[in-house]
């Protein structure tokens, strides 16, 4: 049994510590610390995510698979045993090579290219989230070039921000590169009906749902947002003999009867936007403390944060298609209109359709690429809200770790269970072809 | 035991009319303002960079006794500047830069108030670095008086102030909120500082300050204020957090009582967890029942909370409803100048514009620094209270469309004519001036309140307006807005109606007895006296 037990915090602060010191002291070439300049810098994105308000969970996992896939390609470049992604993920051509018979400094590339990945997929961060990353930028460059020759300092970032701007270039095509109004429409009308969804929020920027369109972005590596297509949900009725009436009166009554565990479980999962790294950066972060628990060098932890940075974009395109092709109604709202109408749920009911669960679909295709990366029945204990006040769970595998994502929206009353199993299975459609993805040679 | 246990729901179950009950179809009156910065002789900008993407207030107060609100503008990294009042009765609004010893650096905003009740308005100036209490000598100087009142102003990065006077106590309680550590650079999420209450020394004789002791936990407050949310007649400290630093934080309402330290509201106690980018806290009895509503300013989304269950006799539960949809008052989005991006609102205020007998409400809004998510053109708000207690923008059309980048504020009657003027501050370019010219607008009525030998200014009493059935309330505070505070007359709009019974609820509780003041006029009173009229020279 593999156990990790470190508070988020202190992970980053020994990132940090660690990789700034003294690393990147040596004079020669040294691919060692390419990984870690990889997680300090993902360390950096979960706060972005966190703090820029466009970076709803879809937007965000969105980056995390660009930055991924940048980090990488960036190394991939300079590896004989790696395999680059271009021609396997959509619409993704090779990209800039190095130069035969060069020194390159690994380290110094990836920082190079995911600088300027972060500098450009987090434009729109606001001031702190500038200041914050230009003190990256600065310190992390200082570092990383210390003791380098001047040539390889020149060609090493010249490598990584081309490998950048080539992701970049490709990114601008999918889809879902502008968004506008935090990705609430401003114009759309609501599908007709008691089956459908209706809002729920008293915010009135959430009158309209979340990115009605983001399940026709082009997805990284199946075919389209239809590709692991569900089934439709329950068929909507409100006579008390129904499977739907039964699947709402589950809910009704986990949430009344809720225990503490429950609460706290469905509390820990819930990863809010603008309160959390959200539900995709919550996976995210889970791989960075596995990784460094594992000390994996620089292949692998390119290797899983591609993979799981392009599973969770995938995810929530195949999520956001069902989404909107089935427009289903949340729990709060039939409840309140069959059985309860004072009734409230745990938490915040988001702003968009409800079948399939967005969380459990993602969280169903995390498992599944970190349990082909680390195998089954891994133990790890996820530190991920410490700051926050969140006691560290852990769990037995990623699986067990996904199934309690997935039934923690049932107990904060805002997903029936029909939308979480199918989400799990949803989950495990889209991480097939993601495992299927060659990295290595 | 407190003198009166009020009965509000008594006296609010007849409440159906407003004060100049017009009819409900009535078309709104809208205010009309004309911007009269260029000839005001106000030339004050809020600057600097990161360090004061927050901040910028304005405090409004008279410091040389003719009536007339004199005004200190925080300038950020620039000096900050004070204004004496030179306007005329009626008249356009005119200022003049003067040196008042108040002129320090590094100020996000600043509060008036009396705090050694000798009659001369002293500040307490919030900066970047240390707080200053400012100790006003008359005649518009002010001198530092932190080392003669045992001010501890700390080093701190100071965005918030509310401050009460304690029962029993002759000296102020003031409580500072803090934002993030300024120091930290790559990772200043969760570095919210501490939060200080500096309460007066035990010995009753003393007169000053003692140490400051932490408000943990602390979570980056962009506003305050003691309000007696539950009419128990012991305010409690509200607290507005911004949501982009603090980890594990909440909006907060702190138990501050005589004797005691202060406590938080908990679950159980029926406080509900409310995540914010809280910026500015606007309080007002808008329903009539007695009890405050509370406007919380942020980002794409406002508040207007209503308290879910009044009891009497401070019997309240801390739940609040958010009816600020219902009320068409979440102002998420500019409503004019043609950008869609969600808005960045700060200071906000409820004020009657118009007077026609319902409070209003202004909002500073402006872009944090260039935030792409967010509105670049995002003009202030200034909502119009409906006869059914809904709110409608007439920003626009009353002439207050600021695009500047806008923090603190204050609507005031800076040429005592009975209407409301407005001073906004706005980051990287200067303040602004609008005076009031609405013509044929309703009747109103200013007040002044005094106390002899402690809290002056009767800090914690509840101003009531009767006429028939309606009573208008306002409660006198320091604390809310957008680090903008402001000491002087204390305004109502009475509609067609010629005049009014009015009453005060002190800070201990005693209510003196109704008095019938005529519309139009200017009004103090006196603990323990008649009211009297004043006139403005």
């Amino acid at each position: 049994m593999k156990i990790i037990r470190r508070f988020a915090g202190m992970i980053l602060l020994v990132l940090v510590a660690g990789f700034i010191q003294p690393a990147f002291a040596v004079a020669q070439p040294d691919s060692r610390q390419a990984e870690q300049v990889m997680r300090t810098w993902y360390k950096l994105v979960l706060e972005l995510v966190r703090h820029t308000p466009t970076y709803s969970p879809p937007v965000a996992s969105r980056s995390f698979a660009y930055l991924g896939v940048t980090g990488f390609e960036a190394l991939a470049t300079g590896n004989d045993g790696l395999k680059s992604l271009a021609g396997q993920l959509n619409a993704l051509q090779p990209g800039p090579q190095r130069e035969a018979g060069k020194v390159y400094d690994d380290a110094l590339v990836v920082d190079a290219a995911l600088s300027f990945a972060v500098q450009n997929f987090f434009s729109n961060t606001g001031p702190t989230g500038q200041r914050a990353l230009k003190a990256m930028q600065a310190k992390m460059r200082e570092r990383a070039v210390s003791g380098l020759p001047d040539d390889v300092i020149s060609r090493s970032e010249a490598h990584g921000r081309a490998v950048g701007e080539h992701i970049l270039s490709w990114s601008k095509e999918d889809g879902g590169a502008v968004i506008e109004n935090m990705g609430f429409p401003l114009e759309y009308t609501l599908t007709e009906g008691p089956a459908h969804w209706v809002p729920t929020s008293l915010i009135a920027q959430q009158q309209l749902p979340l990115l009605p369109n983001w399940g026709k972005n082009r997805t990284f590596a199946m075919a389209n947002g239809a590709t692991c297509g569900l089934p439709a949900p329950l068929e909507y009725s409100e006579d008390k003999n129904s499977t739907f009436y039964k699947d709402a009166f589950e809910v009704y009554t986990a949430v009344k009867d809720l225990t503490p565990e429950h609460r706290v479980i469905a509390r820990f999962w819930s990863d809010d936007p603008m309160l959390s790294p959200t539900p995709p950066g919550h996976w995210i972060s889970i791989a960075l403390q596995v990784l460094e628990h594992e000390k994996a060098g620089p292949e692998q932890t390119a290797d899983v944060l591609a993979r799981l940075g392009v599973v969770l974009a995938d995810s929530f395109i195949g999520c956001w298609d069902a989404k909107f092709r089935y427009d289903l109604v949340r729990p709060l709202t039939y409840i309140r209109r069959v059985i309860d109408p004072k009734w409230e749920a745990i938490l915040n009911t988001p702003p968009f359709p409800e079948y399939p669960s967005g969380h459990s679909t993602q969280s169903g295709a995390a498992a599944d690429v970190l349990t082909k990366a680390f195998g089954d029945n891994f133990a790890f204990e996820d530190a991920t809200h410490a700051a926050d006040g969140l006691k560290p769970r852990p769990f037995p595998s990623f699986w067990a770790a996904a199934e309690e994502a997935g039934i923690s929206r049932l107990y904060g009353g805002i997903h029936f269970r029909a939308a979480i199993e199918r989400g799990l299975d949803q989950g495990r459609c889209i991480a097939g072809y993601v495992n299927a993805l060659k990295t290595r040679k | 035991m407190r003198a009166l246990v009020l009965t509000l729901a008594a006296s609010t179950s007849l409440i159906a009319v407003p004060i100049a009950a017009p009819a409900a179809d009535a078309p709104l009156l809208i205010p009309r303002y004309s911007e009269e910065t260029k000839t005001s002789g106000i030339n004050s900008i809020y600057a600097g960079d990161w360090q004061y993407m927050v901040g910028g207030g304005v405090a409004t107060f008279d410091c040389d006794g003719n009536g007339y609100a004199d005004m200190f503008l925080a300038g950020g990294e620039a000096p900050a500047k004070f204004y004496r009042n030179t306007s005329k009765h009626a008249g356009p609004l005119t200022f003049k830069a003067e040196t008042s010893g108040l002129e320090l650096e590094s100020v996000t905003g600043a509060y008036p108030l009396d705090i050694d009740s000798d009659g001369n308005v002293d500040l307490v100036l919030l900066r970047v670095g240390e707080n200053v209490v400012m100790r006003g000598l008359g005649g518009c100087r002010f001198k530092r008086a932190n080392e003669d009142w045992g001010f501890d102003g700390g080093d701190a990065w100071s965005t918030a102030l509310a401050a009460t006077w304690e029962h029993g106590s002759d000296w102020p309680t003031i409580a500072i909120g803090n934002y993030i550590d300024r120091r930290e650079e790559m990772f200043p999420w969760g570095s919210c500082t501490e939060n200080w209450l500096h309460r007066p020394v035990a010995d009753q004789g003393q007169r000053r300050f003692a140490p400051p002791i932490a408000l943990k936990p602390s979570f980056c407050p962009l506003s305050m204020l003691f309000t007696d949310w539950n009419r128990s007649g012991t305010p409690s400290l509200r607290v507005s957090n911004d949501r982009e630093y603090y980890k594990g934080g909440q909006e907060q309402l702190w138990h501050v009582e005589p004797g005691k330290e202060p406590a938080l509201y908990t679950p159980q106690e029926g406080w509900k967890n409310l995540r914010i980018w809280g910026m500015g806290i606007a309080g007002y009895d808008l329903n009539l029942d007695g009890y405050p509503e509370y406007f919380l300013t942020s980002m794409a989304d406002n508040k207007l909370q209503t308290l879910a269950k009044p009891v009497e006799g401070g019997k309240s539960e801390p739940g609040y409803s958010d009816v600020a949809f219902a009320k068409g008052i979440t102002a998420h989005r500019p409503y004019a100048g043609g950008d869609v991006r969600p808005s960045t609102a700060w200071h906000a205020q409820f004020e009657d514009v118009n007077n026609d007998g319902r409070a209003d409400l202004f909002v500073a809004k402006g872009n944090v620094a260039d935030m792409p998510d967010f509105a670049a053109k995002d003009p202030d708000n200034l909502l119009l209270q409906k006869p059914d207690g809904k709110f409608e923008e007439a920003g626009d059309k009353a002439g207050v469309e600021n695009y500047a980048t806008a923090r603190g504020a204050a609507l005031a009657d800076f040429n005592l004519d009975g209407l409301l003027d407005l001073v906004v501050v706005n980051r990287w370019e200067t303040a602004k001036v609008w005076r009031n010219t609405t013509e044929k607008a309703g009747n109103w009525i200013e007040i002044q309140l005094k106390q002899d030998v402690t809290n002056r200014d009767a800090i914690g009493s509840w101003l009531e307006l009767r006429r028939g059935d309606t009573i208008l309330r306002r409660e006198i505070t320091v604390g809310g807005g957008h680090v903008s505070g402001q000491l002087g007359w204390r305004h109502f709009g009475i509609g067609e109606a010629e005049g009014a019974d009015l009453r005060v609820i002190w800070p201990d509780g005693r209510a003196s007895d109704w008095q019938p003041v005529a519309g139009n006029g200017f009004y103090i009173l006196e603990r323990d006296k008649p009211v009297k009229t004043w006139r403005p020279g």
